[in-house]
């Protein structure tokens, strides 16, 4: 999931608590129109129609649950999945004559992986594609030595990139690439 | 706050689907007749038994109250971007923490200057380096120089200018 994405669950979960703790704090100071202060959290007339509409009720729990559940396995997959929408299939491109040409997503970015690291400056490199495959987003990661020339770096990966769109015949529609450069060494 | 995130919602997540599974094992087996996973009775009891104005429910709504408000804050408050944009227009990236570590660096290695905290904040749009230092007065300008010449080396945006605040050392009595 994105930061993004973090950021919108999050303030949903505070509003949430906000709006959750100021009702139980308004019921507790005897503010809250209909909620008696002096009266229990949970009445016996409460707990006595739960039991009365057994097993529909125990059941709904089982479903609420069933869904609380679901919703936190989601959310564990896509947390552990990484960021979405990586293309992990295949580039297609229609021919002028009949036929397709496929090329696997996974072996393009293995080997713009290895034009960027081909540079002694670049100790590592990512390479993640998105979006649509004829004109994908490209987002590349290096990691750059302490001694490595950036401008050099720079001119080197634009270049791997335009030898990538040219080979795969594919132009990205979108270039981000961050730089993580390590400490010197003074 | 990036990774406080995504921690707590892996945590979130986790709990979600434990106490999830566990309502759902135990309403079924409540709807089965069968000796219930958790002993409940004891829960209903102390729920039945807590009044609205007791000062141990206002503690709780209080809690969630300023866990809410803290959380709301952390979320909605202005954070420190995780890049710098080098040029727009080709879409290069530096790494800010990394930038900043090599400005310290270079602010260090300056003679005269003991200790440096190099930092990047955003002004009026632009990025701005802000140097700390502790040292000869006399090196501001040379601490300037160094941090112009590793922006260039890391073919960074030159800034308008390098706020450099230089505290003299101290003499030990």
């Amino acid at each position: 999931m994105t930061n993004a994405g973090h950021r919108l669950l999050w303030t949903i979960i505070a509003l949430l608590l906000v709006a959750g703790g100021a009702v139980a704090l308004a019921a507790s100071l005897g503010t809250l129109p209909g909620v008696d202060s002096a009266a229990v959290l949970l009445s016996a007339d409460l707990v006595d129609r739960w039991r009365m509409a057994a097993p529909w009720s125990t059941l709904s729990a089982a479903a609420v649950g069933a869904l609380v559940a679901l919703t936190g396995q989601r959310l564990l997959a896509r947390e552990l999945r990484g960021p979405g929408g990586t293309l992990r299939g295949t580039l297609s491109h229609p021919g002028r004559r009949p036929g397709r040409t496929r090329l696997a997503a996974d072996v393009l970015t293995d080997a713009l992986v290895r034009d960027l690291t081909g540079n002694p400056g670049v100790r590592r490199a990512r390479v993640v594609l998105t979006g649509a495959p004829p004109h994908p987003d490209v987002w590349i990661r290096v990691d750059l030595t302490a001694d490595a020339p950036a401008a050099g770096v720079r001119e080197h990966v634009h270049a791997a990139v335009r030898r990538f769109a040219a080979t795969a015949h594919c132009q990205p529609a979108h270039l981000d690439v961050t730089a993580r450069i390590e400490p010197g060494h003074p | 706050m990036r990774t406080a995130n995504r921690v707590a919602s892996v945590l979130l997540a986790g709990a979600l689907l434990i106490g999830g599974v566990a309502v759902a094992v135990q309403a079924v087996l409540l709807s089965l007749n069968r000796p219930p996973l958790l002993d409940t009775a004891s829960w209903l009891d102390t729920l039945s038994g807590t009044r609205w104005r007791e000062p141990t429910v206002r503690a709780v709504a209080g809690g969630t109250l300023l866990l809410g408000l803290a959380i709301l804050v952390a979320q909605v408050r202005r954070w420190t971007p995780v890049r710098v944009s080098a040029d727009e227009r080709d879409g290069w990236y530096l790494h800010r923490r990394c930038v900043e570590r090599r400005l310290t660096d270079a602010a260090s290695a300056v003679p005269g200057v003991r200790r440096a905290r190099a930092r990047l904040r955003r002004h009026d749009g632009q990025w701005r380096p802000r140097v700390r230092a502790t040292g000869d007065p006399a090196a501001r300008a040379e601490i300037e120089f160094a941090v112009h010449q590793e922006l260039h080396r890391l073919t960074a945006p030159r800034p308008a200018r390098v706020d450099v605040r230089l505290l003299p050392r101290r003499r030990t009595a």
